[in-house]
């Protein structure tokens, strides 16, 4: 056990010491930021779960029971992440770390290398899932007005669980790495973890769950109340553990004991099973995951087509930018997340209401069609701050190669702001005219908002460009991640500034415009020429938005070299 | 070929390179040796273009390098000490990359890049992504990029490290072979032994001035020992130049 606490000490000294030596403002800011988001959501899902929990209980004869079919549905889902989160995090803990090697070289027998990185793992995977469903729970707690015990068997419950979600999530890597190396599977699993939470989405989409507060669109009380009353299977841990939770509920002692017992048994023989499997596996697996990548398909290098017509330097850039990008299996994720997203976006904006607004639908429509130019744009600066920002620090170290190639910097930096901006604009434009059909705009208010996109997609692709190459960080581990640095939280700030300021400033003008079309009036000089110095600003505000951050970018780049 | 006037490079109150001047003929292997911490990768990276000097100039092939910068990086063949490459393309792929930047004719470049893969041992591996070569593996492909353009001259940092016995006797055939043909060599090492070698003439570098220049004998005369090797002259003229500074 020793040893195992021994192993576990550099892990809790950094994070002792990560908090100790945050002096930059960059992750004190990152902190405080993080911290204020983190507890804005903790109250609202707190405040959230009390309305909702509040009004089951209003209701006569099945409030509880829709209390209790939602607690059984919050402990599936918060299982299924678990598991999920175990998966990725043991790969990474497991497999995958830099340290492994390290620790591998230790005088420690295998099985105590494996239960070390274990609780790591169990806890870096589950505690985010516990402290966010927390709120909830204590929601529950105070609205059945219980006492310390249910807050026991809450804590006991969700730690039992977390541990049987951890085990079976290692259980599963473990047998995995055996057949497919540790590297491609972290991939596959982040890609089918995604896919599963789409999949659920939409799924709960078109339940449309709403409706199960609904009563009266079943046909019989009697049929809704079975519907609910429809117990889980016996042998689920989610089961023993929403039994246990239920009964702190109802301040059944006993019963509790007794379901916390047969978790707490459960998780015990799952450590005894992964304990012995890491006996047998691990050392096999983490052997065969240090062997050489093999290409699975193998293809002789040959030139884009699509590019010949670039001049040689240009298309190397190129070439290599857009290669470079797709082998990366950890950007398909990313990609697949974003066509996700567009799915998600244009899909509620189908499933909006807009007929029964008690607002006049025109209006609407043409309000909604202004407020998701700004919505599609913040989508936008979200995406940039993922692909484009990281850019110049996805260079990593081999950035000495650009540094002695005989290219000028702002080629490069200008290569690296096309590459980004001709998806990022298509993508932007896609969200904004497929939303404008489905809301029915008028002309006027589609032409402005494609206009708007067209001339603000450079400027916050630029601004991704040049700042990540302002605040560039060729030693992270992971580039992507730079986009939580202090640079990455100027671009974010100045991003919004730029979308709200150009938002505002057409809000007069597309007002002015809108209203006397509709009530038929002809506009006079001086709304002409309020009209168009506002636009003519707007459009210098976009040229100025491009040209200062590439200029910037470079700037601080070269200040590198002196 | 090339030259260094009065190179000064500072971080803040430390100087790295303290007013070094040195020049560097046409077909000449030159080593640069010194201690850690010297000035020497320091003054490579001034060479190669990747870092400006505080003041002072370098010239390369007539070129002055903060004038010309593109035109000079183009006369370079690079090698940094440590291989740090695109993970995520193939070897091919990374000679077809450099091979564009550097503007080397496409006719026959896929048979061109061959050789040099060859010439490395890395023909089989030509369509393998980097991530799976070794450290070695990774340092031949430099060099096979670095000569892909044909340079004029070579600025190499540590040449041997990561490299097999094999490997290192190649390339210092090679570096023989490219100086009779007019390429010129400026190599830091701290394998005094490959620089006594092949080195035409010597540079000792410490705390950032050069301290001697010559060949092995001028630098034997200069550290008052004849019978000894350049170990022993390295660790002697160090050594005064520390009690001189001491002093």
């Amino acid at each position: 056990m020793n040893t195992v606490l021994t192993l576990l000490r550099p892990r809790f000294k950094t994070i002792m010491n990560g908090g100790r030596s945050n002096t930059r403002f960059g992750r004190v800011g990152k902190f405080i930021l993080l911290g204020l988001i983190g507890s804005i959501l903790w109250g609202g899902l707190y405040t959230v779960s009390i309305r909702v929990l509040s009004y089951f209980r209003g209701i006569e004869e099945i409030g509880d029971i829709l209390g209790f079919k939602l607690l059984s549905m919050i402990l599936i889902t918060s299982f299924a992440l678990l598991i999920f989160s175990s998966i990725i995090t043991s790969l990474s803990k497991l497999y995958l770390s830099r340290d492994l090697f390290l620790v591998h070289s230790f005088p420690v027998a295998g099985y105590k290398v494996f239960i070390a990185r274990w609780i790591d793992s169990t806890v870096e995977s589950s505690w985010m899932v516990i402290v966010f469903t927390l709120p909830v729970f204590i929601a529950y707690g105070v609205v059945f007005n219980t006492g310390i015990f249910y807050y026991m068997c809450l804590l006991l419950a969700l730690i039992s669980l977390s541990i049987i979600a951890s085990a079976a999530g290692v259980f599963l890597v473990m047998i995995s790495v055996i057949i497919i190396p540790a590297n491609r599977m972290k991939s596959i699993f982040v890609f089918l973890s995604l896919f599963f939470f789409i999949i659920i989405y939409i799924a709960i989409r078109f339940l449309k769950p709403e409706l199960l507060v609904d009563p009266e669109i079943f046909d019989s009380v009697l049929i809704y109340i079975t519907v609910l009353q429809t117990p889980s299977s016996p042998l689920l841990p989610t089961t023993w553990a929403f039994d246990a939770i239920k009964a702190g509920l109802n301040g059944h002692l006993a019963e509790g004991i007794y379901h916390l017992a047969i978790s707490w048994s459960f998780a015990g023989c799952m450590f005894f099973i992964i304990v012995m499997t890491a006996d047998s596996f691990y050392t096999i697996g983490f052997s065969k995951t240090q062997t050489a990548h093999v290409r699975l398909i193998k293809s002789k290098s040959s030139r884009s087509l699509v590019l010949s017509f670039l001049p040689r330097s240009i298309r190397a850039f190129a070439e290599k930018e857009i290669k470079i990008f797709f082998r990366d299996q950890t950007q398909w994720t990313q990609l697949f997340l974003i066509g996700a997203l567009i799915v998600i976006y244009i899909y509620n904006f189908n499933a909006l209401p807009l007929e029964k607004s008690p607002i006049k639908t025109v209006y609407l429509q043409n309000l909604l069609a202004f407020l998701n130019m700004g919505l599609a744009l913040f989508v936008l600066t979200a995406v940039t701050g993922r692909f484009a920002y990281p850019a110049v620090s996805a260079e990593k170290s081999a950035f000495w190669i650009i540094e002695s190639a005989p290219a000028p910097l702002k080629k490069f930096l200008w290569i690296k702001f096309f590459i980004y901006y001709l998806p990022l604009l298509l993508l932007t434009q896609i969200l904004i005219v497929a939303t404008n059909i489905l809301l029915q705009v008028t002309p006027f208010m589609m032409v402005l908002s494609i206009i708007t996109v067209f001339f603000l997609v450079p400027g916050i692709v630029a601004m991704g460009i040049g700042l990540g190459a302002a605040f560039p960080d060729f030693k992270a581990e992971n580039p992507t991640q730079t986009v939580t640095s202090f640079g990455g939280l100027v671009f974010m700030i100045l991003s919004a500034g730029l979308i709200g300021l150009v938002l505002i400033m057409e809000a007069g003008p597309v007002y002015k415009i809108f209203i006397f079309g509709l009530r038929g009036i002809p506009l006079s000089l001086y709304n002409w020429l309020y009209i168009a110095g506002s636009f003519f600003i707007i459009f210098v505000i976009s040229i100025l938005a491009i040209i200062l951050p590439m200029k910037f970018g470079e700037k601080s780049l070269s200040r590198r070299f002196s | 070929m090339i030259e260094l006037k009065n190179i000064t490079k500072k971080y803040a109150d430390f100087t790295a390179v303290d007013n070094l001047s040195l020049s560097v003929r046409k077909g000449e292997v030159f080593g640069f040796i010194g201690p850690n911490g010297a000035g020497k990768t320091t003054t490579i990276k001034i060479m190669g273009g990747v870092l400006k000097p505080t003041s002072g100039s370098v010239k390369i092939a007539d070129l002055d390098i903060k004038d010309h910068p593109e035109a000079a990086k183009g006369k370079i063949g690079f090698i940094p000490d440590r291989p740090y490459l695109y993970e995520k393309l193939t070897g091919m792929e990374f000679l077809k990359f450099t091979s564009d930047l550097y503007g080397v004719t496409e006719n026959g470049l896929e048979k061109k890049a061959e050789k040099e893969l060859e010439r490395f041992s890395l023909l089989d591996w030509s369509n393998e992504l980097i991530e799976s070569y070794s450290h070695g593996m990774r340092q031949r492909l430099i060099f096979a990029s670095a000569l892909l353009h044909d340079p004029e001259v070579i600025i190499v940092d540590e040449p041997m490290v990561g490299l097999d016995p094999m490997a290192i006797m190649m390339i210092k055939d090679l570096f023989v072979d490219l100086a009779k043909r007019g390429v010129t060599i400026f190599m830091s090492t701290h394998t005094l032994t490959v620089a006594e070698d092949i080195c035409d003439r010597i540079g000792v570098i410490h705390r950032g001035r050069l301290i001697a220049t010559g060949t092995t004998e001028d630098l034997k005369r200069e550290a008052r020992i004849t019978e000894a090797d350049l170990e022993k002259v390295f660790i002697n003229l160090t050594s005064q130049q520390e009690q001189a500074d001491a002093a």
